[in-house]
């Protein structure tokens, strides 16, 4: 371990002991200490219940957030090279965007029902406008002597979106699926809170309506690590797609 | 280089550009010839019209009023026969790719053998082989500006167009790359290459040129035509020293200073 990580895990260390010395002083049936929890957790989730949980949850994410990403991209890319696009479809992206995607829960309930394809599109709007935004600010702040140089280079229609705009603006592109990762998180959750037979959000929320405290916390400390493991895997896959970015005109990669 | 008659490529007649319907011109009535191989630089003062008779040139934009003949036929963009070298490099070269993937990109519907082989020839010509693997904003400015040499003549452009090339690197590359330009200019298998380019630079535009076109301050238009006629090969040394060259630059010098320096409003820097 490096010595620059030292005082993170220290804060995080004192966290875990000021929980654990709070949750002894005055012992609570609904605040078991961070051992207890961890003891809990060591038990339940190599279970192959609780995998099996674990990865409808995934297969959840990562379909809605395929779909919504590649939705986001795609119109976010279309706005920003053609006029005529963006005109029309700029009243609804502004309108849809303004709304908080947890909103549009019950809507989708009602519309699609309470099966995968509901928390799937759920999950897909959350995390579309993030990356439509930043796609179609990538494309618009492509300076004017690269877009005079693709034209100069022969680069018209189609090839333009995926051969010039989308590289140019896939920096822009990264930031906003970085944003969307968490927000799909979120969205995955809120869509199991709702009439789903597994999954985590459903896992919290049963443990909840049983009382099972420390599987509760259990469950909410697993979410907290995946997301952490999620945007982890996420750095290190933009490092490799920006990398040839290192060092280029614009923000370093982070 | 003499202009024969059968050689002539590209013809600007009563060009006017307004960016405006009821705005200043910001090019006035500008007619010119360009023959075949010919080296043909155009100077004026900041403002003058320089960029946009080069991007009208270019296809990038169109005339207003009268119109420019690439051989018999007038264009409304880009044509295959022409390639453009920017002055900003940084913004021009395409940071996602390396220097040879730059210098490929023209060539992207031929076959990969074909394109590595072409890019790696220029490349070699441009004296870029041993960086082919690494990215632009790996390389020194002037090492750039060669990549985008390399990438506009990686397609064997007919006329090749240089829009204040060598202005953003230090005096030093700037001498360097000119004799690249010259060299290029005069190698036999480019020999048909036509080249428009142009620069602010009195000196550096007679140095180059077979023939320099002088601009008015805005409205450009066009003041006079001088023969440079100095032999060739040019050397920075003996050819910027000697008496024809001096004669040369006095004469484009007192063809500007002759002219009214005001400027009209909403005239577009160039």
């Amino acid at each position: 371990m490096s010595g620059r990580r030292l005082p993170g895990v220290l804060v995080l260390a004192a966290a875990l002991g000021i929980w654990e010395a709070l949750a002894r002083a005055r012992p609570s049936f609904l605040v078991p200490p961070a051992s207890a929890v961890f003891e809990r957790a060591g038990q339940v989730w190599p279970t192959r219940e609780f995998l099996a949980t674990v990865a409808a949850s995934l297969e959840r994410l990562a379909a809605g957030y395929t779909i919504g990403a590649a939705a986001g991209i795609a119109v976010g890319i279309l706005m920003g090279a053609s006029p005529a696009a963006r005109r029309s479809l700029e009243p609804l992206a502004e309108f849809l965007r303004a709304l908080p995607p947890i909103a549009i829960v019950p809507v989708a309930v009602v519309v699609l029902g309470l099966g995968n394809g509901m928390r799937i599109a759920v999950i897909a709007f959350g995390v579309c406008f993030p990356v439509l935004v930043n796609a179609w600010e990538g494309v618009r702040t492509v300076s004017p002597e690269a877009r005079d140089t693709a034209a100069m280079l022969h680069v018209r229609g189609r090839e333009l979106l995926y051969r010039f705009f989308l590289p140019a603006a896939l920096p822009s592109i990264v930031a906003g699926l970085r944003v969307a990762l968490s927000i799909g998180l979120v969205m995955l959750v809120i869509s199991e809170f709702v009439g789903s037979p597994d999954g985590l959000g459903h896992y919290i929320r049963f443990q909840q309506s049983q009382f099972n405290v420390p599987e509760l916390y259990g469950g909410i400390l697993f979410l907290g690590l995946l997301g952490y493991v999620l945007n982890t895997l996420f750095l290190v896959a933009e490092r490799r797609l920006l990398a040839w970015q290192d060092g280029a005109a614009g923000e370093p990669v982070r | 280089m003499s202009r024969s008659a059968d050689g002539l490529v590209l013809r600007v007649s009563r060009l006017v550009k307004r960016f405006a319907d009821d705005g200043p011109p910001a090019l006035c009535d500008v007619s010119f010839d360009v023959s075949k191989g010919e080296l043909l630089a155009v100077v004026g003062p900041s403002g003058c019209g320089k960029t946009t008779l080069l991007r009208v040139l270019a296809g990038l934009s169109t005339p207003t009023e009268g119109a420019v003949f690439l051989g018999e036929r007038t264009f409304s963009r880009p044509p295959r026969e022409v390639a453009l070298v920017f002055q900003d490099y940084g913004r021009s070269l395409f940071p996602w790719l390396s220097v040879i993937g730059n210098v490929m990109f023209p060539l992207r519907r031929l076959p990969r053998s074909e394109r590595i082989g072409r890019a790696e020839a220029v490349l070699e010509q441009m004296g870029l082989r041993h960086v082919a693997g690494r990215h632009p904003w790996e390389l020194s400015g002037g090492m750039q500006q060669r990549v985008a040499i390399a990438r506009a003549l990686v397609s064997r452009p007919e006329i090749l167009l240089l829009d204040e090339p060598f202005a953003s690197v230090d005096a030093l590359t700037r001498a360097e790359l000119q004799d690249v330009l010259l060299q290029l200019h005069g190698e036999p298998e480019h020999r048909r290459v036509t080249i428009v380019h142009v620069t602010h630079d009195i000196d550096e535009a007679v140095y180059l040129a077979d023939r320099v076109l002088v601009l008015s301050p805005a409205p450009g238009r066009l003041v006079g035509a001088v023969e440079v006629g100095l032999a060739r090969p040019r050397s920075q040394t003996i050819t910027r020293s000697s008496a024809q060259f001096l004669a040369v630059r006095n004469e484009i010098h007192a063809l500007i200073a002759a002219q009214p320096a005001i400027r009209s409003d909403g005239s577009r820097a160039g």
